[in-house]
């Protein structure tokens, strides 16, 4: 069952409409993730789901009840905001405690809450500290604390890790995995970021324009991307595209043309509508290679642009004919030197986009 | 149902709104009732028109400050900046304890209350045991009655003036000055500016709005100047303006008349006045602002 | 490069050389004006703490002579003179304005800086309008209203009409502005009310600005002449201004140490409270002048 229920919900600011007709279901436990270019209205959503932003129209529901017009205090929701929001004039006991000391529950329970938070998060030691006198991981596990101690049936995250450096967030990202398997609570977290995305996330809500792109497992996603956007937005480096003619369709292949530049191939395919003539190739980078010799692979003239030498594998950006960018993931030997080259494309790969970006899957 | 929901927001303004309308909206109207009325406080008011308007004037009292004002504010306004920016810069030059000890010392006269300002300058001008006529007996000058010599006067008020004035603004001005980042200095001395070019292409252009506020504030205080002179004068509604009224300026003719006199429609018409001057004053330094802006 | 760097090195030096009378005149230069600015105040407490009646032409008052006959002349004010009761009135006007200013200034400050409320824009553009109307236009209107509420010579009358201070609310919003939004949304999740909200978060983050406008305050209220002279002109309810007015007047009948002193009194609080807080006031002042 599901636990948030999300019904056509918009909201618009003035003339812009920033969220459109979002559905969602997020079932008890789940870790989810949203995730965007800034201005999707993935933040939007999230505080609309916390209570801090009104509702447009449509329907919010939480454990059966509707939320649409109750106080963001009431709704059993904790948020952890990009910046932490700590309060600088209260230590980190009193920052966690705040929530307890305003609902009038008593010293022994809040010390209790509060200590129990703490060990949770290892914060024992640090709680007669100000804010100021914390690092940026010790801030953010408090303000991770002031959420934990509020028992909330839905923590919300809000970029929580964007402020800190590389190595910390990578750090703290195993330590929210290890607190969600601990607390088995729902949890909702906002990120520009796809791999902190794929890295936490049980569910992976890409959004993009006020639009749910695409909701589902990670991995899933990366394979199986319904359109032009997610297939774009999610892995790294991008996905390559290239502009395609359809020649010919038969019952259980296409032959395709134009491909950067002169490229002309077959690729198996069952029950492509013969009326679609443009469309979009999309290929991962580590579906494109130097090596020649397989039958299902299709070759390509490419000139070397620049290469990313990154230790365990090289990225090689390449220009095709047509002036597209190529770019190949090459694992196997360090790549130094530089001109023209052949791209070997594993057809496995190629996935096909329409021209309005939408994907096009075989018939089974 | 709005006006359920932004109710806390109302009552929190509340007591600030309720306290302006009634102690700041509610003069403003009713003094511009009274300013078209004959009225003593005590008598019951007679509408006279724009009599109070035309009676002030038309007065020589009016001139005459107005006059004393023109002199005042075209002298102690630019004396005062001119003043009040040597300091800041040579605050500024100054490092760490010593920076502070003078930017305190400079700032001291602002602490003091005006009233005790005028009143310890009195004692200063005093004819022949005050401080300033004791110097000048030392060099063998005679003494001079500062504040009793229509000629001196005007100026001895116009140095208390800045004596007060220019630790306020030289506060001011120094927090422009820390405001400039140093790559643009070290910019211009990679161009090969002077210390005296870097003042006047880098440190006053990047202050202008800062000395847009002091100029602007230093002449609209500067319109309104009451404590100083009224102290160094009579400082009685029967005695004011000093001899030949030469101290005598605009909000101190309206106290007269007010308090002096109990011409409280006249009084009350003279404060419309004097603000039609600070409202146009204003507005020519904005619209003259903005031209400096587009240049 | 590394040549350009060599050059560098003497003419640096010999820039410090040239300098350096340049320096000798900018000390000077600061000590006079330091003289000017400061010995007005020095020769006030100089005059008060020498023996009364030997001329100046023995005695020129450039330092203090006798202490005890400066105390002698502050304990005799005191005895013979309401100078204490002016005090505790100067005190008690100056006192009931800063709490007054602040709570209620603080109030709206919080909602004018940080929500949105309908009618909001148009009472802050009338708030904001009237710094730039003079006092002298409402005093005497003001003056009439008070008389009307029967408050002349009372506490009341001295100080309700100034709590509105649009100077103070002004300097309050500025800073209020830049208290973070994401902290009040997290209060907000945290069940706090709006008072709470306003009591617990707001206030103890602005205190640095609330303390920076009470010593304004206090500064402005110690000083305000015009505004007890003609609304409390019973000498019971005397401000120090106004006693220190009388002792300077032409027609008292006082001799300058006994009116150097009486003005040495009224300076005191404003000059003992600069020296704890010169840096909060300077910041203040200089605060309210940059983001005018």
């Amino acid at each position: 069952m599901a636990q948030l229920e999300i019904v056509n919900v918009s909201k618009s600011f003035g003339k812009t409409d920033v969220l459109r007709n979002v559905n969602l279901d997020i079932s008890s436990g789940e870790f989810v993730v949203f995730v965007g270019p800034s201005g999707c209205g993935k933040s939007t959503l999230l505080r609309m789901i916390s209570g801090l932003e009104e509702i447009g129209s449509g329907h919010m529901r939480l454990d059966g009840k509707a939320m649409n017009s109750v106080d963001p205090a009431r709704r059993g929701v904790a948020m952890v905001f990009q910046s932490y929001a700590l309060y600088p004039h209260m230590t980190a006991f009193e920052n966690m405690a705040f929530s307890l000391k305003i609902a009038k529950q008593s010293k022994g329970v809040i010390r209790e809450k509060v200590e129990k938070a703490a060990n949770i998060l290892r914060l024992e030691h640090l709680l007669e500290r100000r804010p100021g006198e914390l690092s940026g991981g010790q801030k953010q596990r408090v303000a991770i604390g002031r959420a934990i101690v509020r028992e909330p049936k839905v923590f919300l995250f809000d970029e929580p890790l964007s402020n800190l450096d590389t190595e910390l967030r990578v750090q703290m990202r195993a330590e929210l995995i290890q607190l969600h398997a601990k607390l088995k609570t729902t949890m909702i977290y906002v990120t520009h970021d796809q791999v902190e995305a794929m890295t936490l996330a049980d569910k992976m809500v890409v959004m993009n324009g006020g639009v749910i792109q695409q909701c589902g497992r990670p991995l899933d996603l990366y394979d199986d991307p319904d359109n032009e956007f997610v297939a774009g937005f999610v892995g790294s480096p991008r996905m390559n595209f290239m502009k395609a003619e359809v020649i010919s369709t038969s019952k259980d292949s296409i032959v395709i043309g134009g491909v950067g530049g002169e490229g002309r191939f077959e690729i198996p395919f069952t029950g492509f509508d013969p009326a679609i003539r443009k469309i979009k190739l999309g290929i991962r980078t580590e579906h494109v290679g130097f090596v020649n010799g397989q039958p299902e692979q299709v070759s390509l003239p490419a000139k070397v642009a620049f290469v990313e030498e990154l230790g365990d594998v090289s990225h090689i950006h390449t220009d095709l004919a047509s002036g597209e960018r190529l770019v190949i993931r090459s694992t196997g030997q360090r790549y130094a030197g530089s001109g023209d080259c052949t791209a070997v494309l594993d057809t496995k790969g190629l996935m096909i986009f329409d021209e309005a970006g939408q994907r096009i899957r075989p018939t089974r | 149902m709005i006006a359920k929901k932004h109710m806390p927001h109302y009552m929190m303004v509340l007591p600030f709104m309720l306290l302006f309308a009634v102690f700041f909206l509610y003069p403003i109207a009713s003094g511009f009732f009274y300013s078209f009325h004959d009225w003593n406080a005590t008598t019951t008011t007679r509408f006279v028109g724009l009599d109070n308007y035309t009676r002030i004037i038309g007065s020589r009292d009016f001139k005459k400050a107005m006059w004393n004002l023109a002199t005042y504010i075209v002298i102690t306004v630019p004396l005062g900046i001119l003043v009040a920016f040597c300091l800041a810069l040579l605050v500024d030059s100054f490092k760490g304890t010593w920076s502070n000890i003078f930017r305190s010392a400079f700032f001291m006269p602002v602490v003091l209350p005006a009233f005790l300002a005028a009143t310890v300058w009195r004692w200063i001008y005093t004819p022949n045991f005050g401080l300033l006529n004791m110097v000048l007996g030392w060099f063998g000058l005679p003494s001079l009655n500062f504040l009793n010599d229509t000629g001196s006067m005007l100026y001895a008020l116009i140095a208390v003036d800045v004596w007060v004035s220019a630790g306020f603004n030289m506060v001011i001005i120094l927090a422009g000055l820390k405001n400039i980042p140093t790559d643009v200095y070290e910019a211009a001395r990679l161009d090969g500016a002077s210390p005296l070019q870097q003042v006047r292409y880098v440190t006053v252009p990047m202050l202008y709005p800062v000395l847009f506020f002091v100029t602007t504030y230093g002449v609209i205080s500067a319109l309104q100047v009451f404590d100083v002179p009224w102290l160094l004068t009579g400082s009685s509604f029967a005695s004011y303006g000093g001899r030949s009224n030469a101290l005598m300026f605009p909000v101190m003719d309206m106290m007269g008349r007010g308090f002096g006199s109990l011409k409280f429609g006249q009084a009350s018409a003279y404060g419309f006045i004097l603000t039609a001057i600070i409202v146009l004053f204003t507005a020519a330094m904005f619209v003259f602002r903005k031209k400096g802006y587009d240049q | 490069m590394t040549i350009e760097a060599a050059a560098e090195v003497p003419a640096t030096r010999s820039i410090a050389l040239t300098i350096s009378p340049w320096a000798v005149l900018k000390w000077v230069v600061a000590i006079c004006v330091a003289i000017v600015a400061v010995f007005p105040i020095w020769w006030m407490i100089n005059v008060v703490f020498s023996e009364p009646g030997t001329p100046v032409s023995l005695n020129p008052r450039l330092y203090p002579t006798s202490l005890g006959a400066g105390f002698d002349k502050i304990m005799m004010i005191m005895r013979e003179t309401d100078y204490l009761k002016a005090y505790y009135v100067s005190i008690a006007y100056s006192l009931l304005t800063i709490v007054g200013v602040l709570l209620i200034g603080s109030m709206a400050a919080f909602e004018f800086a940080l929500f949105n409320f309908p009618g909001k824009r148009l009472m802050f553009a009338v708030v904001m309008l009237s710094l730039m109307v003079p006092t002298a236009v409402t005093i005497i209107p003001t003056y009439l209203l008070t008389a009307d509420l029967g408050w002349l010579n009372t506490m009341q009358g001295l100080v309700v009409p100034g709590l509105a201070s649009a100077f103070g609310l002004f300097m309050l919003i500025q800073f209020m502005k830049t208290l973070p939004r994401e902290m009040l949304e997290a209060a907000r999740l945290d069940g706090a009310s709006h008072f709470q909200l306003y009591r617990y978060i707001a206030l103890p983050l602005s205190k640095n600005a609330l303390v920076t406008l009470a010593i304004l305050t206090f500064m402005k209220t110690w000083g305000n002449f015009i505004w007890p002279l003609i609304v409390a002109p019973n000498p019971e309810l005397y401000t120090v201004g106004q006693v220190v007015g009388l002792f300077n007047s032409p027609y008292s009948h006082q001799t300058v140490d006994v009116v150097m002193t009486a003005n040495l009194l009224a300076a005191l609080p404003p000059l003992v409270f600069f020296l704890i807080f010169q840096r909060k006031i300077v910041e203040g002042i200089a605060m309210s002048g940059s983001k005018g």
